[in-house]
């Protein structure tokens, strides 16, 4: 075969671009089922958010080593999944690509998608060996993005990633859900995902510094807009969440009216009225106490059941790019 | 087989984890890849620079670091390609990662090239039989001359919780005196960094590991089997740095001074592994002439590469 094109993928930009690109693929190749805010929740996506000091666009996909925040959150489906990623100045990288080429191309024969970064996140949808073409599908326009099999990675960003998905064992929901709320608690904490840098924080301290990056008044116009856009909507995507699985544990149900009070707070914050910077920074505040308070009943969930997982040093997560 | 290897084989305990670069040496001159000598990989790679122990000087402390981030350095930084994958074996979805590990680890033994796995150490499955019901890899574990079995089944079964394999790729060439100079620079990195992996009240790198061994000698509340072990490990790290730092010489770089800090703090661990576990003021006397030993040795460095150092502004890591 010469070729292959999955017409069933549809991505559409709503949350964050992963999380879109994550939902065609899955959902396409019958790998989950149920809305995208479920996807979001459960693969603990809709929680990160992190803030670059001055505001900068690329503050939404900053939350982290992607390797890092993408695999435990896809484990969280029961999904088996492979990346390869890097630094394309890196004189491997000719090789690294040329070996994607391959299992990008094996993973569309098996009829699954492969989440690519454009930048942002997007899905290689299929491809044409007689053109030596990828088929690429950015969420926002009807038209697939042509990407030559050389350029394969190379984008204005100095790195590339590739993400590709096979079989599924099934994990039972409750324990989804547990998994789910102890990697919003870790985002959460963590106040910083990629040291050495400072200028980007996650979690808690995001908070802080898009509240002070607000009130300095020199902030990239652009990437405050987005990153408030996109702040909305996942927090509207925590609360839909939790509104289904609320009954699972009281916890959960405790925490959902907390969200279910943001996400009402911060509906209508946006920086184009008058006096919008003001009142976005006075909702920002109160918005951080309701969603301290529902990671405190996380917390409480957690506690309850042994957590393996974050009890034994791992060999393998936190570094820094080299 | 070089004669440093058969030291090595005569003088350890069979519970010595074997090191990674020891199976990557291994693999890469097996399959003609590489006719250096452990040393030198050792250095070229930087495993041999990292010096990160446990606070309780424990056994798991020569193979507590980020395996993922660091063994993908190690080949990359010699040009070398590679797959790997890891995780722990009680998650739901280790058997779909462990299918995918016995058929990663064959196409490797097909291509000719033996796969690092994790079993109570970095062993090389060199072969595996089919045959044999249920299937198995058979792998050297750098100790016995005989192959030892693991039934597919069993593989990154434990007793650790965790399981690692990575097979070699391809490789590309590289210009040596690049490759040593990078070394350099993550040596600097690998001295004044703590590995984000490990918890920082629970472990210490670099530097900082020399006050954590100190620390817990004088507290005398440590592991001495552990300490031991860890000690034995990190003498043969540093012999090896010395050894790389000796034959990197490279025209218009002088590494002699440098070198002849790694030889003092080589020297000065294998007093260390040769002195009682119990006579903590000699122990602690030792390891504070080889902290300013390697402190002097990393200032040499600095100045063999203070450009390039320079050019990476506060992130002397990032390539």
């Amino acid at each position: 075969m010469s070729g292959i094109y999955l017409h069933e993928i549809n991505m559409k930009r709503e949350s964050k671009s992963f999380t879109d690109a994550l939902y065609a693929v899955l959902t396409a190749a019958g790998l989950f089922e149920g809305p995208k805010y479920m996807l979001s929740g459960l693969s603990g996506m809709a929680f990160k958010f992190t803030v670059h000091e001055q505001l900068l666009p690329f503050s939404v996909t900053a939350y982290g080593q992607w390797g890092l925040e993408h695999g435990p959150a896809i484990d969280n489906l029961g999904l088996w999944t492979a990346f390869d990623a890097g630094r394309t100045r890196h004189p491997t990288f000719r090789f690294y690509q040329q070996d994607a080429l391959r299992w990008i191309r094996e993973s569309l024969d098996r009829g699954v998608g492969v989440i690519y970064w454009i930048p942002e996140f997007g899905v290689i949808r299929g491809y044409d060996d007689d053109d030596g073409v990828f088929y690429v599908q950015n969420g926002w326009s009807e038209d697939d993005e042509i990407v030559l099999y050389d350029n394969m990675g190379i984008n204005f960003t100095p790195f590339w990633y590739v993400r590709v998905f096979a079989e599924r064992v099934e994990v039972p929901l409750d324990q989804q859900v547990l998994e789910s709320v102890r990697l919003a608690i870790h985002d959460w904490d963590t106040p910083f995902k990629t040291l050495p840098d400072k200028a980007i924080a996650s979690g808690k301290l995001a908070y802080m510094f898009l509240a002070q990056g607000l009130e300095s008044g020199q902030f990239d116009e652009g990437g405050a807009k987005y990153i408030i856009d996109s702040y909305k909507y996942s927090r509207l995507e925590i609360k839909q969440y939790l509104a289904d699985v609320r009954t699972l544990w009281p916890e959960l149900d405790q925490a959902y009216s907390f969200y279910a009070e943001l996400a009402e707070a911060v509906s209508d914050i946006g920086l184009g009225q008058d006096g919008g910077i003001s009142r976005a920074i006075e909702r920002l505040r109160l918005a951080e106490k309701l969603e301290d308070l529902a990671v405190d009943q996380f917390r409480l969930l957690s506690a309850q059941y042994p957590d393996l997982k974050r009890s034994i040093v791992t060999r393998w997560s936190a570094h820094t790019a080299r | 087989m070089n004669t440093d290897a058969l030291h090595i084989m005569s003088s350890r305990k069979s519970t010595y984890p074997r090191s990674y670069v020891d199976a990557m040496h291994t693999i890469l001159t097996k399959a003609g890849w590489m006719d250096c000598t452990r040393p030198m990989l050792s250095g070229m790679t930087v495993n041999g620079f990292r010096f990160s122990v446990n606070r309780r000087l424990s056994e798991e402390s020569p193979t507590a670091y980020n395996w993922h981030a660091e063994h993908f350095l190690a080949a990359d930084f010699i040009g070398v390609t590679c797959s790997s994958s890891m995780g722990f074996n009680f998650v739901p979805t280790f058997p779909l990662y462990r299918k995918q590990a016995i058929l990663d680890i064959k196409a490797s033994i097909d291509r000719g090239i033996g796969a690092i796995i994790w079993h109570e150490g970095f062993v090389v499955a060199e072969t595996y039989d089919d045959q044999d019901g249920e299937g198995a890899l058979l792998y050297s574990d750098g100790f016995s001359e005989q192959l030892q079995r693991l039934s597919y089944a069993a593989f990154g079964g434990g007793p650790s919780p965790y399981w690692y394999y990575q097979v070699m790729e391809s490789r590309i060439s590289m210009d040596d005196a690049a490759v040593i100079k990078e070394s350099f620079l993550q040596a600097i990195f690998k001295w004044e960094t703590h590995d984000l992996t490990l918890p920082e009240q629970d472990y210490a790198c670099g530097r900082a590991a020399y006050e954590a061994i100190i620390n817990a000698l004088e507290s005398g509340d440590y592991d001495r089997e552990g300490a031991k072990v860890t000690f034995d490990y990190y003498e043969e790290a540093k012999r090896d740095i010395s050894v790389y730092m000796r034959e990197a010489e490279l025209p218009h770089l002088a590494t002699g001074a440098a070198a002849a800090c790694y030889e003092q703090v080589a020297e000065l661990f294998s007093h260390i592994i040769g002195t009682d576990i119990e006579d903590s003021e000699r122990l602690c006397q030792l390891f504070r002439e080889a902290l300013q030993a390697e402190e002097q040795a990393i200032k040499q460095l600095r100045l063999l590469v203070r450009e390039e150092a320079d050019n990476r502004f506060h992130d002397i890591g990032l390539r």
